[in-house]
């Protein structure tokens, strides 16, 4: 099929996110649960709208596109989303931008966090 | 203007709470606050006064969150508390309680006012609250642990304590009201939130950022300061 023309094609956002969970989570059961919170608390016609999608997920960073008209509520359902499989889980969004190449390189590079959180919990359970 | 500073006046540590104070601090600065208030339960609290790390960017007050259903008892608590902490929270959840907090001036912010069948606010209660400068505080971790009819009761509260507060004129406080690491929201996503919940944007962010400094301003008094009007003035300070 012949691909629409550029002028045609609906705009995106990419939110680029980090992931704080207690365990890692596979890409599989973060968009499920990425899909069941959107709907649960936007309906499904407004998560429909929304046109969320889980692009990239490594390392517990990746990348969820979205209606650039939509950012906001796709903000909001992500900061619903409190389980993966079973395990607490926090998506944490880095930024926002127009195009992959440059969210990731101006949000998924050099980011410095995790260890933070994980040896102080780990300290403290000794 | 310069960047926003953020802030979230609810937090419970250990005990009460599941994580360190500290790591709440790490994760709230990472995700971009710029202070947060440690406020937990009074009838869980830690045997020994916490000592509160401090840092230069990061700002931590000192609160509490008052559980005490008689009126007469709780306003003496308000009383035995109100010089030692910067935030003083009522834990709402019934008529009296509602009533006692909001018709006294020194308390701060009253949480989760709704009960049974009711929003927990009304114009009497409101019109209160505007009067005695007590701010309703609307919290995120309940409306990020419930699905279905039981989120849709709280969201239908919030509007209906929204609609009075806008009427009138009574301070709103967003506030993570966060158990754990895992109930803290960084405060792009808690706007969001709150946004898709019925708020607007303008007040949304007051609710985290003018009313939080608001607070701490009225209840942190600069060096010279002796009683209510009273203060000394540096040579300088006056003209």
């Amino acid at each position: 099929m012949k691909r629409l023309l550029p002028s045609l094609r609906a705009k995106k956002r990419y939110l680029a996110f980090e992931l704080i969970s207690e365990m890692p989570v596979s890409r599989s059961d973060l968009v499920k649960e990425v899909m069941s919170s959107a709907s649960s608390l936007l309906g499904d016609v407004t998560a429909s709208e929304c046109d969320i999608k889980v692009l990239g997920f490594e390392d517990s960073k990746g990348i969820i596109q979205c209606s650039h008209t939509k950012v906001k509520e796709t903000r909001a359902s992500l900061a619903t989303l409190i389980r993966v499989n079973g395990k607490r889980a926090t998506v944490h969004i880095l930024g926002t931008s127009g195009t992959i190449k440059r969210a990731t390189e101006k949000f998924l590079q050099n980011t410095t966090f995790e260890p933070k959180i994980r040896i102080k919990s780990k300290t403290s359970e000794e | 203007m310069g960047k926003p500073k953020f802030y979230d006046f609810c937090v419970h540590a250990v005990p009460d709470g599941e994580n360190m104070i500290e790591q709440l601090a790490a994760l709230a600065w990472h995700l971009g606050y710029s202070g947060i208030a440690l406020a937990n339960h009074s009838d869980k609290l830690p045997q020994s006064q916490l000592v509160l790390p401090s840092t230069n960017e990061f700002e931590f007050f000192r609160g509490i969150e008052l559980v005490e259903e008689n009126p007469s008892k709780l306003h003496g608590l308000i009383g035995k508390f109100r010089k030692s902490v910067d935030v003083l929270i009522v834990h709402g959840g019934s008529e009296t309680v509602n009533r006692a907090a909001l018709e006294n001036p020194r308390v701060d912010i009253l949480n989760h006012p709704a009960f049974a069948k009711s929003s927990g606010l009304n114009q009497v209660l409101a019109k209160a609250a505007a009067e005695n400068d007590v701010a309703i505080g609307l919290t995120i971790r309940p409306l990020l642990h419930s699905r279905g009819p039981r989120r849709v009761r709280l969201l239908s509260d919030l509007r209906s304590n929204l609609d009075l507060a806008r009427k009138y004129d009574v301070p709103l406080v967003l506030s993570s009201d966060a158990m754990s690491c895992f109930d803290l929201r960084s405060p792009m996503e808690t706007l969001a939130l709150a946004e898709v919940c019925g708020l607007e944007e303008d007040e949304a962010f007051e609710a985290i950022t003018v009313v939080p400094e608001k607070i701490i301003s009225r209840n942190r008094h600069g060096p010279g300061y002796i009683r209510e009007g009273i203060e000394v003035l540096k040579e300088g300070d006056y003209i």
